[in-house]
């Protein structure tokens, strides 16, 4: 498998407070990665980096051998809040990448009606974001990374807002579609099950500064169903995970409520 | 399964545009009509039976029939003609030069600095005063009237158009930035439309200043319009006349503020639930 997206020597300052340090991190092609790690782990930094939004102040990330300086037509970026344009109907917001592009032609406009019926949103083309619910909106906050047909899809904690029910169908729905693509992901939550239903590898980050404390393999069958999350070698794989973030989660906890 | 059970969410919770504007239209009216109504009557039994001095107050029919034989003389359309034209050159000019002006200052540190003291200082400064100055100047023909007009419009118009550019969701930005999106395409696609109730609540501010200008600056010096008619109708004790002026006012103005109501709903109906 060849490395799409190779990370060395990661790190980001803002000013006194050092963000990230020294992450290194090699994914393959078609990899579902996920970040967790306690709030100020610098987590959804890292996947901004990654995206181009935000500069690193040390090391580098390269996609394909090419160093990221912006953002591009090969990275998709799934916000946490939809950023849905009020005024464009759910076909016009999905539609918002290629046509910065300059490239909204027919294929394109095929192309993204395909996947709003992917992510079960056929009829609702017409609809106004304010005439959909939670999940709904997240479904074209997808729908609109994946219109560019992006290699890499960056997700930042895309499902926190929803409910928990709606949440765990959100998830099956994600893996679903990215089993038809197999695009290489990067997700980023704070809910450690979520990390390991969707993932082939969990990336552990500590903090202050935040920095990669382990990677955990996943290594549960797939294609993956709800129950999986019942078993007990899923139960081990959440466990282990909350032993490793739990003091610093406590830590944080304590500052925010200080 | 899952996509059923939202859009059954979905249909229950959004409300239905033409359901709502039936709703409402079968809610207020009733009680609207009453309350108009019963203020007329009572106004007119004030007028007739209570002051009983046509000196001071004149009864809604009294203002009604003076209406009706001034539109017949030709009048009333005259004096119309004449402050629809200053309102009308008075409020697009300073649209135009109020939205620009907002523009400027939402994209350009320095323009906003130079002009930002002026407008706060200007917009709270009852500039209305200044109209006889206008006069004196630039004479009682139409010109001083549109400059009074631009001078009250402006400000509000600028005000809310670097208000509504400048309060873009900044989340907003970075989806489209996320995109590869230009400057360029940014403000068009995202600042420029997020700004347009914006500027539209600055445009509808506008109507109402728009019209004490005109008949403020009328009122100061002027041949015709309706400012001239309602202080011609003054000075003779003309109630009836008088208020035939104001109603006219009154009813340009409402019908004028409904309009934007209209637009608003059309241009920018995201803002409306």
């Amino acid at each position: 498998m060849p490395v799409k997206l190779a990370i060395s020597g990661l790190g980001k300052r803002f000013d006194a407070l050092e963000a990230l340090r020294g992450i290194d991190l090699a994914v393959e092609r078609g990899e579902f990665i996920s970040v967790v790690g306690p709030s100020g782990c610098g987590k959804t930094t890292f996947l901004r980096i990654v995206a181009g939004l935000e500069a690193a102040t040390a090391g580098q990330v390269l996609i394909d051998g090419k160093p990221v300086t912006k953002p591009g037509g090969d990275r998709g970026f799934v916000f946490q809040s939809d950023n849905l344009l009020p005024w464009r109907t759910v076909f016009d917001n999905a539609m918002i990448g290629p046509e910065v592009a300059g490239r909204a032609g027919a294929v394109e406009k095929q192309r993204t009606l395909d996947l709003l019926k992917l992510v079960g949103l056929g009829g609702f083309e017409r609809y106004h974001p304010r005439q959909l619910s939670g999940g709904m909106r997240q479904r074209v906050n997808l729908a609109r990374a994946l219109a560019i047909d992006p290699d890499i899809l960056l997700m930042d904690e895309p499902f926190s807002a929803l409910d928990a029910q709606t949440r765990e169908i959100m998830q099956t729905e994600l893996l679903r579609i990215w089993e038809q693509g197999r695009k290489t992901v990067l997700f980023v939550t704070h809910q450690i099950d979520e990390a390991v239903f969707l993932s082939d590898r969990v990336l552990v980050f500590a903090r202050r500064p935040g920095r990669l404390q382990e990677t955990v393999n996943v290594t549960l069958p797939r294609p993956r169903a709800l129950p999986v999350k019942r078993t007990p070698e899923f139960v081990r794989y959440v466990d282990h995970i909350w032993r490793l973030i739990e003091d610093d989660v406590r830590a944080s906890v304590i500052e925010e409520h200080a | 399964m899952s996509a059923t059970a939202e859009h059954d969410k979905s249909s229950t919770g959004a409300p239905q545009p033409g359901a709502n504007l039936l709703a409402m239209m079968g809610r207020i009216p009733l009680a609207g009509f009453v309350s108009v109504v019963t203020g007329l009557l009572l106004w007119e039994v004030l007028s007739r039976f209570v002051v009983a001095n046509p000196l001071f107050l004149a009864a809604p029919s009294q203002i009604f029939t003076a209406i009706v034989s001034l539109s017949e003389s030709g009048q009333l359309g005259h004096h119309i003609a004449v402050s629809g034209l200053e309102f009308l050159l008075g409020y697009v000019i300073a649209s135009f030069i109020g939205i620009g002006l907002g523009l400027a200052m939402a994209s350009s540190q320095t323009a906003k600095q130079v002009c930002q003291p002026w407008i706060s200082g200007l917009y709270a400064t009852p500039t209305i005063a200044l109209a006889p100055l206008f006069i004196l100047w630039f004479g009682i023909g139409t010109w001083s009237k549109v400059l009074v007009v631009i001078l009250l419009v402006l400000f509000p118009v600028t005000i809310n158009t670097e208000a509504g550019l400048r309060t873009t969701s900044v989340r907003l930005i970075e989806m489209l930035r996320s995109f590869g999106a230009t400057p360029r395409q940014i403000f068009l696609k995202v600042s420029l439309p997020s700004a347009t109730p914006f500027i539209l609540a600055g445009l509808k501010l506008g109507i109402g200043r728009g019209l004490i200008a005109v008949v403020v600056a009328e009122l100061f010096g002027s041949r015709a319009g309706l400012g001239r008619l309602i202080s011609q109708s003054a000075d003779a004790f003309n109630m009836p006349e008088l208020f035939a002026g104001v109603v006219v006012l009154a009813a340009a103005g409402i019908a004028m503020t409904a309009g934007f109501g209209w637009l608003e709903r059309k241009l920018v109906p995201w803002t409306k639930d």
